[in-house]
């Protein structure tokens, strides 16, 4: 099919992914010879990575939100009222962990729900919506504790957000590696067999073989790292961070769900053209409600992961983390004016914005300098993003 | 007299004190091609999107093959095997032609995931029905001519076999050879027995397609003919004027 196509777009290589692969290097090499050679150690690798799981597994389900044309800004202090919230049920209430755990999500959904409702149902626009909700819920976080730092002691949760006993071990990082792999080959060939049995044309093996093997080198790579930093007084090195697997696993569902669900093609058909999907029958306001509902999942998860990583729970929580997360998703592709983005272009657009980050914080470069670069960062991903799509005619 | 297909009865419809369609009554029988006539504003679309259930009607009755019917929501009208073409052709531009096709109706595997193989062999099947050189079904429909995003909004009629067709303005961005295409799609589909409602501005589709042809003013039916009973003038006079033609019977359905 589509013969007239070049290869590289016929396989499905998303050139402008591709340029962000490159961007993220380049950062990495850059800070490595800036910061004399700390950037690209294990140690550091194992923390950035283990910092950009919270903005990361926000980012995901931040990338459908912009895909139906609306957009959260109030992500920060949801995560900050829900993880205050989390740790004061279990510090001061003295609940055990999973049923506050529960607890949160249940005031997550039900804050998602009604801003939901409210954009959804009554078409009051998201941003609006939203930017009241970014002030309300870190006052709601304030109010939850009166302002007390909450601390969180349980073991087992702490894990959860990395840190000293936060990884999965060596033996289960490499059979997580190696599992990873088997799974990207059977689907190369499961995707091949199902195009041949309807009778379509398959690409040359060996192209496919090249393209899978990319994702493996970086996956084992990466094992490779993690598996390589050792804190000084234990053992055995830390393995995969448990806040990276889950964000791991987050993205790899939500993926799922783009792909392979009606949920995630009426999501993109939304942003595409909202009057067609709603003439084409499209549920679109159960669709909305849903999108915001598998929000606040994620919002508590997030909050989970960063609270464990700070072992307490603090009202300020999660203090403009909607731009970071704004940011990932439209460096990775997601455009402003919906329709659309990628799951995995949010996962390289966190690491970029983390890395940018954290390699400025190593090069002790102030906090001031820090924020007006950042800023500046998320506008030059959008005029990237619109001189991009006016060059390949995309609008 | 057989049951018409389509009773359209004393439809009311106003949008914030205006009233779009005021008190309409059109039937359509299987196999016939009915035009739908007046100016920008005289609210053919309106009846026809509340046939379609893009809007709720206000008063008034829909009567499908004798059968009263409540449509309330787009999938409602699927079910009664309503099929609508929309001027806009009511696509999502950001998915492929597959994906469009099957929009709000999609093949699902017993795992309740997309069934993508199905649907892209489907969709080969029907476009190619329409058109033998269009191929290029897996890109973005932003990026197809005209023609081969009217094939694709005409595709979802034919598959999900409709009965009823609603065609508004179907010729509105092509050109002759596709125009063509069109005009033989519907006297094919007439053939077949389907009933088509068709909007127009366009007076040769009127007299090459048409059986009937019911013309509209101010949200008012000004009358409904056999297109053979009236000529191009008179329609016109209809049209701009809302004066019936002198000593021509209205009709409910073409002999």
């Amino acid at each position: 099919m589509n013969q007239n196509l070049p290869v590289w777009r016929r396989v499905g290589i998303d050139l402008r992914l591709l340029l962000m692969c490159v961007l993220l290097a380049a950062l990495g090499i850059g800070f490595h010879i800036l910061s004399g050679g700390v950037f690209l150690s294990p140690e550091n690798l194992y923390n950035v990575a283990q910092q950009t799981a919270v903005v990361g597994i926000v980012a995901t389900v931040m990338v459908l939100i912009i895909v139906a044309r609306h957009i959260d800004l109030s992500v920060g202090s949801v995560m900050g009222f829900v993880g205050v919230l989390i740790a004061y049920l279990q510090y001061t209430s003295g609940w055990s962990w999973q049923t506050a755990c529960l607890a949160g999500l249940a005031v997550a959904l039900l804050v998602s729900i009604y801003q939901g409702w409210l954009t959804a149902v009554l078409g009051v626009p998201s941003f609006v919506v939203t930017l009241g909700g970014l002030m309300s819920f870190r006052g709601a976080a304030f109010l939850v504790a009166d302002g007390k730092t909450q601390p969180v002691n349980d073991e087992f949760f702490q894990r959860l957000g990395g840190g000293y006993d936060g990884g999965i071990g060596t033996t289960w990082t490499w059979v997580l590696a190696v599992f990873v792999a088997l799974v990207l080959l059977v689907r190369m060939a499961q995707r091949r067999r199902a195009r041949q049995r309807h009778g379509m044309p398959v690409e040359a093996l060996w192209l496919e073989l090249a393209l899978v093997a990319a994702p493996i080198v970086v996956v084992f790579a990466f094992a490779w790292v993690m598996n390589s930093y050792r804190i000084p007084s234990k053992d055995e090195a830390q393995g995969l961070p448990i806040p990276v697997l889950i964000w791991g696993v987050v993205a790899v569902v939500l993926s799922f769900i783009v792909h392979r669900t009606r949920f995630g093609r009426y999501v993109f058909a939304m942003g595409g053209n909202p009057d067609a999907a709603a003439l084409v029958g499209i549920p679109v306001k159960r669709v909305t409600l849903m999108l915001f509902a598998l929000l606040a999942v994620l919002v508590t998860v997030a909050a989970i992961v960063s609270i464990a990583r700070l072992n307490a729970g603090t009202n300020s929580l999660g203090t403009g983390m909607e731009l970071y997360v704004i940011a990932a998703a439209v460096i990775g592709g997601t455009a402003l004016a919906g329709g659309s983005g990628s799951i995995f272009g949010s996962v390289l657009g966190a690491l970029i914005m983390q890395s940018l980050d954290s390699g400025m914080l190593l090069l002790d470069v102030p906090i001031g300098r820090r924020m007006v670069i950042i800023g500046q960062v998320l506008i030059a991903a959008v005029v990237f993003d619109v001189l991009y799509r006016r060059k390949f005619g995309e609008n | 007299m057989a049951t018409p297909l389509v009773q359209l009865r004393d439809i009311h419809k106003s949008f914030g004190g205006i009233k779009a369609v005021d008190g309409v009554s059109v039937n359509l029988h299987p196999g016939e091609v009915v035009a739908l006539l007046g100016h920008n504003g005289a609210g053919k679309s309106t009846l026809m999107k509340m046939l379609a259930g893009a809007y709720p009607i206000d008063t008034g009755d829909i009567v499908i093959a004798g059968q009263p019917v409540n449509i309330r929501t787009p999938s409602e009208a699927q079910a009664q095997g309503i099929e609508t073409i929309y001027q806009t052709l009511a696509l999502a531009d950001n998915l492929d032609s597959v994906a469009n096709l099957f929009l709000g109706r999609e093949k699902m595997t017993p795992w309740r995931t997309l069934d993508d193989h199905f649907m892209e062999v489907q969709a080969r099947k029907v476009f190619h029905r329409l058109n033998k050189n269009f191929t290029n079904i897996r890109v973005p429909v932003r990026r197809l001519s005209g023609g081969q995003r009217q094939v694709v909004a005409i595709s979802r009629a034919l598959y999900f076999n409709a009965r009823i067709l609603i065609m508004d303005e179907p010729c509105a961005a092509l050109g002759p050879e596709e125009t063509a295409m069109v005009g033989d799609l519907v006297r094919q589909l007439k053939a077949d027995g389907v009933g088509i409602f068709l909007i127009t501005h366009d007076m040769p589709d009127v007299f090459g397609l048409s059986d009937r042809l019911a013309v509209m003013k101010n949200g008012k039916l000004v009358g409904t003919y056999r297109t053979g009973d009236v000529t191009e003038d008179e329609v016109l006079g209809m049209i701009i004027a809302g004066k019936r033609p002198e000593g021509k019977a209205q009709t409910v359905r073409a002999e």
